[in-house]
């Protein structure tokens, strides 16, 4: 048992663009799609687009791992933008399929403010299979100066 | 996107319907508080840039900021009312960028224009192509990109 001081600060609570480890790969926990979170979705953003019973809006297990990335054995990412992305729609996704997300970090880049990072990402259903995948382009803040 | 067409608007379109070219505008909407709460609750996304006003303050924006993948979404609703609505078809991919932040109370609005009409990879279906801009009220484009669908052809 740890008995001496607490070290609050020897604590990392965001990982910042120095800590990122390339080419390890982070699993989320899964996420059972409901019709609630198609309907919260719709509510939110409407499309005036019929659909097929019981499909999921195609944006909406990306939007998920946006959650579920924070849900890993790792504190956040210091993430300070959102810069872009490509992504593939590559199976329909269901009502009542469990997704998860699976994430690597490939390319860091440093800059004078924080460094980009390109983050692969895939949506995988409980079969194991990948429904969608593509990449991010993330802005991560450095380390604080101490 | 070139959606499958609602009941009530216009007669759905076909591959063949397309024109390069062609363009396209959408309503505009409002993005409000509620929308970015809601969209924290949903995604579980809940990073400070979204919801801790005090922190935001102190920030390069001065203020919390919609969630990128809200405005994606909220486009994507928003160019269904602008573009025309497809028979059948699918969402086959994007590419995309995020220029500039949405604020609380800026409206949006897209503009989409048809820059690929090619021979799609599923048998009776071609791949239309889109340029789209979210614009906000000051003209200023916040997000762009280029998305991709598999269309149904007419049936010979």
């Amino acid at each position: 048992m740890n008995t001496g001081p607490l070290q609050a600060s020897a604590v990392p609570t965001q990982v910042y663009f120095e800590d990122i480890e390339l080419k390890v790969p982070l699993e989320t926990p899964g996420m059972t799609l409901t019709e609630a979170h198609v309907a919260l979705f719709n509510g939110l953003a409407p499309t005036t687009a019929a659909r097929e019973a019981g499909l999921v809006p195609d944006l909406l297990p990306l939007c998920l791992s946006s959650g579920l990335g924070w849900r890993v054995p790792r504190p956040p990412l210091a993430v300070l933008a959102f810069m872009g992305f490509e992504w593939r729609f590559l199976l329909p996704v269901r009502v009542g399929d469990t997704i998860r997300s699976v994430s690597i970090s490939h390319t860091k880049r440093s800059m004078r403010e924080g460094g980009v990072v390109i983050e692969e990402r895939r949506i995988v259903n409980q079969r194991g299979e990948t429904a969608q995948a593509g990449k991010l382009t993330l802005l991560v803040a450095k380390r604080p100066r101490p | 996107m070139l959606f499958f067409r609602s009941v009530d608007l216009q007669p759905a379109v076909f591959f063949e319907d397309l024109e390069l070219g062609r363009e396209y505008l959408s309503p505009g909407r409002t993005i409000t508080e509620t929308d970015v709460v809601l969209f924290a609750g949903l995604s579980g996304d809940y990073n400070v840039l979204h919801t801790d006003a005090e922190h935001m303050k102190g920030s390069l924006f001065g203020e919390r900021i919609a969630h990128g993948l809200l405005g994606l979404a909220i486009q994507q609703g928003l160019a269904s009312r602008g573009e025309p609505a497809a028979a059948h078809g699918s969402f086959a991919g994007i590419k995309w960028k995020f220029k500039g932040p949405i604020r609380l109370g800026d409206t949006i609005h897209v503009r989409s224009r048809i820059t690929g009409l090619e021979e799609g990879s599923v048998a009776g279906h071609g791949l239309v192509t889109l340029e789209r801009q979210v614009i906000n009220q000051r003209g200023e484009v916040v997000q762009e990109g280029e998305t991709a669908h598999l269309l149904e052809r007419r049936k010979p």
